[in-house]
């Protein structure tokens, strides 16, 4: 069987796509951005608990009093983890996604109803959009539009899509054909036939389709935040990247309120809006206060009048305070001085305990020097692309030579290195100290048994796996004896963590520096032999031609070191202080080091 | 002018139907052949024609063509080949949007399982062709609710199709065809779905309403009975064709084949047939004893009602017009052998029957079709008179 370079005919598609097409993808990711700002603004402008009463009024309206209370104490939840914010970003991607698909699927949909072709043609593209993991086409999605909420947006979508064109083919179809003939025997034209008859009975089952859109929209919501899409996903992935599961579970509660809330409330709506369903609702209230008189109230939910006054009056009061609130901040942010005169510059990371200290740090010192920065955790491959692409200017946490070498191969030609801030790095293997007699890799030699004959590993795309795979088992004769566990580096740490509370033996590939040093008692295990090779260094890189640009900047960062100590004791700050206020952690680190900014960046 | 026309109609499902038409019109392939092949012909050159205020009846099993036959009257099919004259204008010829206007404002359409618009109520159902005319708002609700009216469901207007039964959806059904003022009603097994007591309303009420406003009806069944009740003209159809066209009497007296005869075994004859039917012309009245009681009956007459009259005369009855002219008289032997199913073919002259075709009726072929179906009318007064 000869080899297909389908791959290959992919790569080249896809840049031939992206130098042909541009100013197209330009142009999406434009709108889609004005789309996703415009809608969050005006979700984070009110105060968090006004904006809850008015959701908690429109479920009252659709769906009646108990569930208006509830969706109140859920986003009462929601704002007293404090993750309000992360909540409206996500909701208001969830709502651009949703809104660009149904767009989409709709037309799609009735078109399909009405053509087979276009049914039988639609079906396999609908497939494959369904269940292509999303990865795959994130990274290209990056290339195309940029880091940020659009490749987010536009997975979303391309996950969402196929429900939202299913279901409007099927409630199409689903119209009893006579009632379409009775239609046409009357001399319907066939918009008409569409308008007046076709979409108002296919609209329950239209309305169930936005549902679905709308669920697997918020499913997808993490994976956006792996990208830059921010909000919930990317708490939830920063949770899982430091095993913080108490943050994890804040978060995705939070995106359960979220789902439910959207779930019911689409689901009410859809009774709404269809002339059906709004009849078999009077219909069952009907019934209902004739069996119970009692249940009227509970029952009771404000005519449609009455609800969108509420709604308009506490959107003003909200609108009020939020302008305030507004003008308050923008103030204090805009503040510093130096040669920044307000240059945006953009920061990439991976949350990882020395990007997020080394991202902040700067953060901080460039906004003290009049620059506006604006801070993005990505996942390192949506990073790097990112960075290449030029939507990112610089970033602190790169690996090299070794452990990011696949992506500096990739890219080099459209990066800049700016040297190294920290090092040397390692790598290794590491027990727990509890495990006595092993100190060294030779002695992992015959201990197989000991350790259920595995080695906990990472992604095994990191460059540290075929290190580990093809060097060092090899060099230390533990090839066959161990099996090297493929997974995640979450996976990795939770493994570790329980394990390590069990007391059991257990083996992981590690690098220092990690917190899971400080977090456990753990040894690294020698190298006598060098097999992990000389350490990393931890770079700065820029996308090609920052520093011509931002030769302040540019001077500054490629003077940038810390020691370990600064670094251990800025992470640990950073910790002390709680998620969400890393750059205030920064200050007091600040603070703590008097000159240390003016040695960082002299003015 | 007739109304309606149909000229050697032909539909066609499937590969290169023009072709299959050629060789059905050539007689060099059956509907059989053509299945095996995959292609079928579901209307095989059907042509009729229907009188201004007639009912013209399409008679068929399941499968028969007749509901693809009525379709292509009002254009919803267009027809492999052939031509259907609405009032002389062709309408296998015009265009979507000409055909449409034709559709909103001349012809309506009467469904089998209603279809009724479950998201309006009956009031917005009864307007549907007015809103498609572009009616305005007040004038058509008017006029939607006079139609109600006249189908007797005033006061159901802001109920909603579903809290009706099903002889009141299909009167709103009714009212929606009637509310548009077209001339032409395409009624497609509109009484089937019906349980039998409301049906036999049904049709009651519609040869009522048929009185008054005199509309021109193609009505499809498949229930011999109802067509005979109902039509002025009937055509059996078979396997996608005509296979015989006349009046309920043609059909029971000269079946045209042993097909139709099959058929017409469970028809209640005592009410479709009439006195002129069963007579022997041309017999001279029998001598009528003193104080015997009986009287002759006119040419119209159901043979239920002669057989009351019969019962009491001990000698044949006597048929004579209006203005007392004899036209021939009904045995007692011939009376019965009708009514014991042995059908006018055996009992009359079935040199008469003519397979296949245009059966001429007692008034002749086609010339007579007119007068023919008022003749045919009459009874059908008589009965609902008395309903």
């Amino acid at each position: 069987m000869p080899r297909l370079p389908l791959g290959e005919w992919v790569d080249s598609s896809v840049d031939w796509l992206q130098a042909q097409f541009s100013w197209l993808f330009d142009a999406v990711s434009t709108g889609v951005t004005g789309l996703y700002d415009g809608i969050d603004a005006v979700l984070s402008a009110p105060q968090p608990l006004l904006f809850a009463g008015i959701l908690a009024v429109v479920a009252w309206w659709l769906r009646g009093l108990a569930p208006g209370v509830l969706a109140f104490a859920g986003f009462a939840l929601v704002d007293s983890v404090q993750l309000w914010d992360e909540a409206m970003a996500t909701l208001s991607l969830v709502l651009v996604a949703t809104l660009v698909t149904l767009v989409i699927a709709v037309p799609l949909g009735i078109w399909a109803a009405r053509s087979k072709t276009v049914s039988a043609v639609l079906r396999p593209v609908l497939d494959f959009m369904q269940t292509m993991p999303a990865m795959v086409y994130l990274i290209p999605g990056i290339i195309f539009f940029g880091v940020g909420v659009v490749p987010g947006i536009i997975a979303t979508i391309v996950f969402a899509l196929p429900p939202g064109v299913r279901m409007t083919e099927l409630g199409i179809r689903q119209v009893d054909g006579e009632l379409v003939e009775a239609a046409e025997a009357f001399g319907t034209t066939p918009r008409n036939t569409l308008l007046r008859v076709q979409l108002p009975l296919a609209l329950p089952t239209i309305m169930a389709g936005v549902n679905q859109v709308i669920m697997l929209g918020l499913s997808m919501v993490v994976i956006a935040g792996m990208v830059g899409g921010g909000g919930l996903g990317g708490a939830v992935y920063r949770a899982i990247g430091n095993v913080d599961i108490g943050l994890g579970f804040e978060a995705g509660v939070s995106i359960v309120v979220l789902a439910m809330y959207l779930d019911r409330m689409t689901g009410a709506l859809g009774r709404q809006v269809s002339p059906l369903g709004r009849r078999a609702a009077a219909k069952a209230r009907a019934a209902l206060s004739a069996k119970r008189p009692g249940a009227k109230l509970w029952a009771h939910r404000p005519q449609p009048v009455t609800a969108l006054v509420g709604v308009v009056v506490l959107a003003l009061v909200a609108g009020g305070t939020g302008f305030l609130g507004g003008s308050g901040t923008s103030s204090t942010t805009a503040s510093g001085s130096g040669g920044g005169h307000g240059k945006k510059i953009s920061i990439g990371y991976i949350p990882w305990d020395e990007g997020i200290a080394s991202t902040y740090l700067w953060k901080e010192l460039l906004e003290r020097r009049g620059y506006e920065v604006d801070t993005r955790q990505l996942e390192a491959g949506a990073l790097y692309t990112g960075l290449a692409g030029g939507q990112l200017d610089f970033q602190t946490d790169s690996w090299l030579p070794v452990t990011h070498a696949q992506y500096w191969e990739k890219y080099k030609n459209k990066l800049e290195d700016l040297g190294s801030w920290y090092g040397p790095t390692s790598l290794e293997l590491s027990v727990p100290s509890y495990v006595k007699g092993v100190d060294s890799l030779a002695d992992l030699k015959g201990k197989a048994g000991q350790f259920k004959g595995r080695i906990v590993g990472i992604e095994p795309s990191a460059g540290m796996m075929g290190i580990l795979k093809d060097k060092v088992l090899k060099e230390y004769g533990l090839e066959g004896e161990y099996e090297v566990v493929d997974g995640s580096t979450p996976g990795m740490l939770a493994e570790l963590k329980r394990a390590y509370e069990r007391k059991e033996p257990v083996v992981v590939t590690l690098w220092s520096p990690h917190w899971a040093y400080s977090a456990h008692d753990l040894k690294k295990l020698a190298d006598p032999k060098g097999s992990w090779g000389k350490g990393d260094g931890v770079h700065t890189l820029a996308r090609k031609g920052f520093a011509a640009e931002n030769p302040e900047v540019g001077a500054w960062l490629k003077n940038f070191e810390l020691t370990e100590k600064q670094l251990t004791d800025l992470e640990a700050v950073i910790q002390k202080t709680g998620k969400g206020k890393e750059q205030e952690a920064v200050r007091t680190w600040l603070d703590g080091n008097p000159g240390l900014a003016e040695k960082l960046a002299p003015q | 002018m007739s109304r309606l026309q149909a000229d050697h109609l032909f539909k066609v499902f499937g590969r290169r139907p023009d072709e299959a038409v050629r060789r059905l019109a050539a007689g060099e392939t059956d509907r059989e052949e053509l299945r095996a092949e995959g292609t079928t012909a579901a209307v095989v050159d059907a042509g009729f024609t229907v009188e201004p205020g007639q009912i013209f009846v399409v008679m068929g099993l399941s499968g028969s063509g007749k509901s693809t036959l009525l379709r292509m009257l009002n254009g919803l099919l267009e027809p492999t080949a052939g031509r259907v004259l609405f009032d002389g204008r062709d309408l296998t010829a015009l265009s979507p949007r000409d055909l449409r206007t034709v559709r909103s404002t001349k012809i309506s359409m009467v469904f089998q399982h209603f279809a009724l618009f479950p998201h309006r109520n009956v009031l917005e159902n009864a307007a549907y062709g007015l809103e498609v005319q572009g009616v305005p708002r007040a004038e058509r609700e008017t006029r939607a609710a006079e139609a109600l009216e006249l189908c007797g469901l005033s006061g159901w207007e802001k109920s909603w199709p579903d809290e009706l039964s099903g002889g009141m959806q299909q009167r709103v059904g009714l009212a929606r065809a009637l509310a548009t003022d077209a001339d032409l009603l395409l009624m497609d097994e509109s009484f089937s779905a019906l349980d039998p007591l409301i049906r036999r309303d049904m049709q009651d009420q519609l040869l009522v309403l048929q009185q008054r406003l005199k509309k021109t009806i193609v009505f499809i069944t498949h229930d011999l009975n109802e067509a005979m009740r109902l039509g002025d003209r009937i055509a059996v159809m078979r396997d996608g064709r005509i296979v015989q066209l006349g009046t309920a009497e043609d059909i029971l007296v000269r079946p045209a084949d042993d097909y139709v005869a099959s058929f017409i075994q469970d028809v209640d004859r005592s009410r479709v047939l009439t006195a002129s039917a069963v007579m022997t012309g041309g017999a001279t009245p029998a001598d009528c004893p003193a104080g015997c009681g009986c009287r002759p009956v006119g040419p119209d007459t159901l043979v239920a009602d002669l057989c009351a009259v019969a019962a009491r005369a001990p000698h044949p009855v006597t048929v004579q017009d209006s203005d007392g002219s004899v036209l021939g008289v009904v045995p007692t032997e011939r009376l019965l052998a009708v009514m014991g199913g042995l059908g006018a073919r055996d009992a009359g002259d079935p040199a008469d029957a003519k397979t296949g075709t245009e059966t001429g009726g007692k008034a002749g072929p086609e010339t007579g079709g007119k007068a023919d179906s008022l003749a045919a009318a009459q009874p059908k007064k008589e009965l609902t008179a008395r309903a």
